[in-house]
């Protein structure tokens, strides 16, 4: 297959309506109530009733199952459910996924959620699988944790590490990268850390968690939900938002990925491209777009190293160039591309990239707290280990 | 002292890696067919198809290529500070296995590392790595 079957469906299909709960680090509710409140929403959001719903699209990691949702919303006329994967990474390819749903007739609106108890019921920064005997079954944990390879941050301070090695990249731009999400938080209500600014004498002064990542490195842990409603572009103008067209969506695994999560990250054949390498070279040709096209930007953000290493990835600057490049200002709200303009998975809220749509349409709106003047199109991207997937949003014309 | 995490040697694919090191020996799972390394360990060859894989005697040395100091305790069996270390072959630089040395050492990427075999109990070995010493066999 080559990016020309793919031109017929450029902003075929669009996101109708927006959804999300209050991000707390203690929701007092379940995941599935959290998924209702944020669907609920977005069904209103997009002008219609539940009961117009009749497709879902779940991320693989979410405890709310299709059949679960169809119950919390008692949907009458379900006829298309899909699981999407694999948890961060997913996020763009749910779209893609709902897209292909409302465009081969398969359902007609299209409900994609993300919902979790990210803080109170199991901190998702904290020691995967702390098994006492680990690996096997296509999991290769046990090449990594009986050596103390036990978490999210310790793996991708393995890719920090080597980015300093090759392009000498300094604590300060990794704090560059911390202060400008929470900046666009400070200027964003909904944002789990509004009211709390950090400068570099505070980034800095934040405890060490494995070198060179600090605390402010790493995204939050998060109660909460965000849900989407995907439908064809022709059906989407007749409900109540400017719908945001999806131009292109694109998934791709890294180069040399033999399997696992993120642990074998250090392993793959250029650990730096990720798998945002092979995705951003997809979605380019997709979308008939390239990275100068793009007027903001949502960037997967589960730890500073993760938006340079995406910069880079999808031609946003050139490689080995991401610390020089935020310094400069030009991904600040202010500056050429603003990213994560709601603070996203660092100072916003973590809500496993969802999030990032929500706030993808909401530039494409207008409606955004930071909003990029005249923002037409936007680069959305999932979490790029496993299997990721980005995306651009353009504003309807 | 709390259970550390022991690897499960059982499996199909990555199982060997274990019982070699239990012999003494260190070992790289690698593709016949385009003679490259495949770590993590695969039944064919993510980069041509082959099926035709086979396990590979390592000299045991190799290059730093990244590391990290954990700072912050995520395991009691894991105290900290320790480092993890991740080293190239220096026969199939592609693969590269991970290590783990106590506390924070200073160290510098492509430094010399040399494997060593820690037995760890529970009828287990890992391949280790440290930096190469003077005296070692290189």
């Amino acid at each position: 297959m080559t990016a020309q079957d793919y031109v017929p469906f450029r902003d075929r299909a669009a996101v109708a309506g927006i959804g999300r709960t209050a991000f707390s680090r203690d929701s007092g509710r379940s995941a599935l109530a959290l998924a209702t409140e944020a669907a609920r929403a977005a069904i209103s959001d997009a002008g219609l009733r539940p009961d117009q719903i009749d497709g879902l699209v779940r991320c693989d990691m979410d405890q709310t199952t299709g059949a679960a949702m169809a119950g919390a919303l008692a949907l009458p006329d379900v006829q298309f459910s899909a699981d999407v994967g694999v948890g961060g990474g997913a996020p763009c390819a749910m779209i893609g996924v709902a897209a292909a749903a409302v465009l081969s007739g398969q359902a007609r609106h299209v409900l994609v959620w993300r919902a979790l108890n990210g803080r109170s019921e199991g901190r998702l920064g904290a020691a995967i699988a702390p098994r006492v005997v680990a690996g096997g079954q296509a999991s290769y944990d046990d090449f990594f944790t009986p050596y103390g390879l036990l978490t999210a941050p310790q793996s991708f301070a393995l890719l920090a590490q080597r980015h300093r090695t090759l392009y000498g990249t300094t604590d300060e731009q990794f704090g560059a990268v911390a202060i400008l999400c929470r900046d666009n938080a400070n200027r964003t209500p909904h944002a789990q850390m509004n009211g709390k600014p950090l400068d570099m004498a505070g980034y800095l002064a934040s405890r060490m968690i494995s070198t060179p990542l600090r605390l402010f490195d790493c995204c939050l842990e998060t109660d909460g939900a965000a849900a989407v409603v995907v439908t064809t572009t022709d059906r989407a103008r007749d409900l109540a938002q400017t719908p945001a067209l999806i131009r292109a969506t694109a998934q791709a695994p890294a180069v040399g990925s033999g399997g696992g999560m993120m642990f074998p990250s250090i392993t793959w054949t250029d650990p730096l491209a990720l798998a945002a390498g092979p995705v951003a070279h997809r979605l380019w040709s997709r979308a008939g777009l390239g990275p100068q096209d793009i007027d903001v930007a949502q960037v997967y953000d589960c730890f500073t190293i993760t938006i340079l290493l995406q910069l880079e990835a999808y031609g946003l600057c050139a490689p080995g160039e991401s610390g020089p490049f935020v310094q400069s200002g030009a991904v600040s709200a202010d500056g050429r591309v603003p990213i994560n303009t709601d603070g996203g998975n660092m100072s916003g809220g973590y809500i496993h990239g969802l999030n990032h749509l929500v706030e993808a349409v909401r530039q494409m709106r207008g409606t955004a707290d930071v909003q990029k003047s005249g923002a037409e199109t936007c680069l959305v991207t999932s979490g790029p280990v496993g299997m990721s997937s980005a995306l651009v949003l353009r504003r309807d014309a | 002292m709390t259970d550390r995490l022991y690897p499960a040697a059982w499996d199909r694919d990555t199982g060997p890696f274990f019982t070699a090191a239990r012999e003494g020996r260190l070992v790289f799972c690698a593709c016949n067919a385009c003679d490259r390394g495949l770590h993590v360990p695969t039944p064919s060859c993510r980069f041509c198809g082959s099926i035709d894989t086979s396990w590979r005697d390592a000299r045991g040395t190799g290059t730093l290529y990244s590391w990290t100091t954990v700072t912050q305790q995520a395991h009691p069996a894991w105290p900290v500070p320790y480092t993890v270390v991740i080293v190239a072959l220096d026969e199939a630089p592609e693969v590269r296995l991970t290590g783990c040395i106590p506390g924070a050492p200073a160290l510098s990427a492509g430094q010399p590392m040399q494997v060593w075999f820690e037995d760890i109990g529970q009828g287990r070995t890992l391949p280790n790595w440290r930096p190469l010493q003077n005296g070692d066999l290189a």
